[in-house]
């Protein structure tokens, strides 16, 4: 799933929340998206799943324009996306599973393998003895982990997370991280992660783009390209 | 999920609003019901008024028998006479008595004498009726009093339509009354879920698929109102057949014929579900805004 910011403004009222802001997500990548509190992150992932529509500039995801997309289409590209939030947007009377089910029912999964697939989940985030517990009943990083396996369960082409580790302790934090960089290497999922958590950021060596007051002002998109580079030449052989 | 199983789960978790919501579809389907009857009834009385097309002449009194029989030959000799039925006096008296049974400070004082003379004349075509009246209305000599039931079905035509337009009137502001309630209860209701719907939608559900089991939701209480209150007033006019068509003899006010009240049923409960479901479309559409 491509995505594609091009010159995009969003505006609330006199406000503007993001201002000309252009960047390509591609297939597969990984990246994190920093900046302090009301610098526009959470605005560029709500564009992302069209919650909200740019003042102008193009957003188009697979080529296809959100601004002026179908309804249809919409809901197709949100059904190829799984999304994790800071304050989990679980629905509180759903239990675990059928908040997973919920998602699964959504994309028309079949329903003889829903089940299947919730069981697949569970293990892959390791909340077998919380299955049947309703949101209420777990702790944060479980909540958490309820998210993730929602978001995972669809098998979506990228993952969403809007500061999913705001809420947790460091250790549930980098549990978290590891599995969306497993996830990320394994299935090729996109994951975009909005996040304060500097450590975090630097350890992992992705792309970084960092916001502030609504402008892009740093996006490094060939870091690590430029570091494979410098060590490629490193191991050539001397031509002289 | 299915939508069903989704819409009972609103409406236990709700179950003041979903309660306000059944009284007020079951008391609209009151209302419409009784109204029902009573239209049923009315058009009866009419088509019996207007099946027996009837002209009376009362007679000027000391007519003796020839000009009598002058009279029923001329009316004889109408087309489309069915009848030509001559009441004595005495006959008159009798029929007197007969509807004031039981009445005695009626029916002692009044004699043979006093009581006139008539002819009725019974048609098939009630455009006779019409030359009847033009040509003997002006028979002062053997002629007292016409009366032509033309009067009564223009009176009692002018009666049903007041009641209609009223009635109609009246149902139609309890139906409005009833769609905006609804409409504002799965309003709320909406409002209640509105993270579960706005998580939904993330996920990419459909509008279609996170209205639907409002729709239903709103569906279940036009059908189970609409039942409930027909049924109810369906019963209770049976129950009190006899009395009330005992006001109305010899016309059948209140139906015995359950196909009758199984169409009037069938058609409140489509009535009902289209209700419940366009107030739910406009409850909710107003509060699915991305």
């Amino acid at each position: 799933m491509k995505i594609v910011f091009n010159n995009v403004d969003k505006n609330y009222g006199l406000i503007n929340a993001i201002k000309d802001v252009t960047f390509t997500v591609d297939p597969g990548e990984f990246i994190f998206i920093v900046g302090p509190s009301g610098a526009g992150k959470s605005t560029i992932l709500k564009l992302i799943l069209n919650q909200i529509k740019p003042s102008n500039g193009v957003l188009t995801i697979n080529d296809i324009d959100l601004k002026f997309g179908k309804k249809n289409n919409i809901d197709k590209i949100r059904q190829k996306i799984g999304v994790i939030f800071q304050d989990y947007q679980l629905i509180m009377d759903k239990s675990v599973e059928e908040n997973i089910a919920l998602s699964l029912d959504i994309i028309k999964f079949p329903k003889d393998k829903i089940i299947a697939k919730i069981d697949e989940v569970i293990k892959e985030v390791n909340l077998n003895s919380r299955r049947y517990l309703f949101p209420s009943q777990l702790s944060g990083g479980e909540l958490q982990r309820a998210a993730l396996a929602r978001a995972l369960a669809i098998e979506p082409e990228v993952i969403i997370a809007d500061e999913p580790t705001g809420n947790l302790d460091m250790e549930n934090s980098w549990n978290l991280v590891k599995l969306l960089k497993n996830i990320n290497e394994k299935n090729g999922t996109t994951i975009i992660m909005t996040t304060h958590n500097q450590e975090i950021v630097d350890s992992l060596n992705k792309r970084k783009i960092e916001i502030r007051e609504g402008n892009i002002i740093s996006d490094s998109t060939n870091l690590p390209k430029i570091k494979k580079i410098k060590k490629k030449k490193k191991h050539e052989p001397n031509q002289n | 999920m299915n939508p069903i199983k989704t819409s009972w789960h609103h409406i236990r978790r709700s179950p003041i609003q979903s309660f306000t919501a059944l009284l007020l579809m079951t008391f609209s389907f009151i209302l419409i019901s009784v109204f029902a009857i009573i239209t049923n009834g009315i058009v009866k009385t009419l088509n019996y008024f207007e099946t027996k097309p009837e002209i009376t002449i009362y007679l000027k009194d000391g007519l003796d028998n020839s000009a009598i029989e002058n009279l029923k030959t001329e009316l004889a000799n109408y087309k489309n006479i069915k009848e030509v039925r001559f009441i004595s006096k005495e006959k008159a008296l009798e029929i007197y008595r007969q509807q004031n049974q039981g009445n005695a400070d009626l029916t002692e004082m009044v004699t043979a004498s006093i009581l006139p003379a008539s002819v009725e004349v019974t048609v098939s075509d009630p455009a006779v009726l019409e030359q009847i009246y033009q040509n003997y209305a002006t028979r002062t000599d053997v002629v007292d009093e016409i009366i032509y039931q033309k009067d009564i079905i223009n009176t009692l035509l002018d009666w049903t339509n007041t009641i209609r337009k009223g009635g109609l009137a009246i149902t139609a502001i309890v139906l409005l009354v009833t769609f905006f309630a609804i409409s504002s209860i799965i309003g709320m209701k909406t409002t209640n879920r509105k993270d579960e719907i706005k998580i939904s939608r993330l996920l990419g559900a459909s509008s279609w698929y996170v209205k639907k089991p409002f729709l239903f939701e709103g569906i279940f209480y036009g059908v189970l109102g609409s039942f409930v209150g027909s049924v109810l007033v369906f019963a209770a006019f049976i129950i009190k057949r006899q009395l009330i068509n005992s006001f109305f003899t010899p016309i059948e006010f209140v139906p015995n014929d359950l196909n009758l009240y199984l169409i009037f049923l069938g058609a409140e409960i489509v009535l009902g579900s289209l209700i419940g479901f366009f107030a739910s479309l406009i409850g909710v559409k107003r509060y699915i805004k991305f």
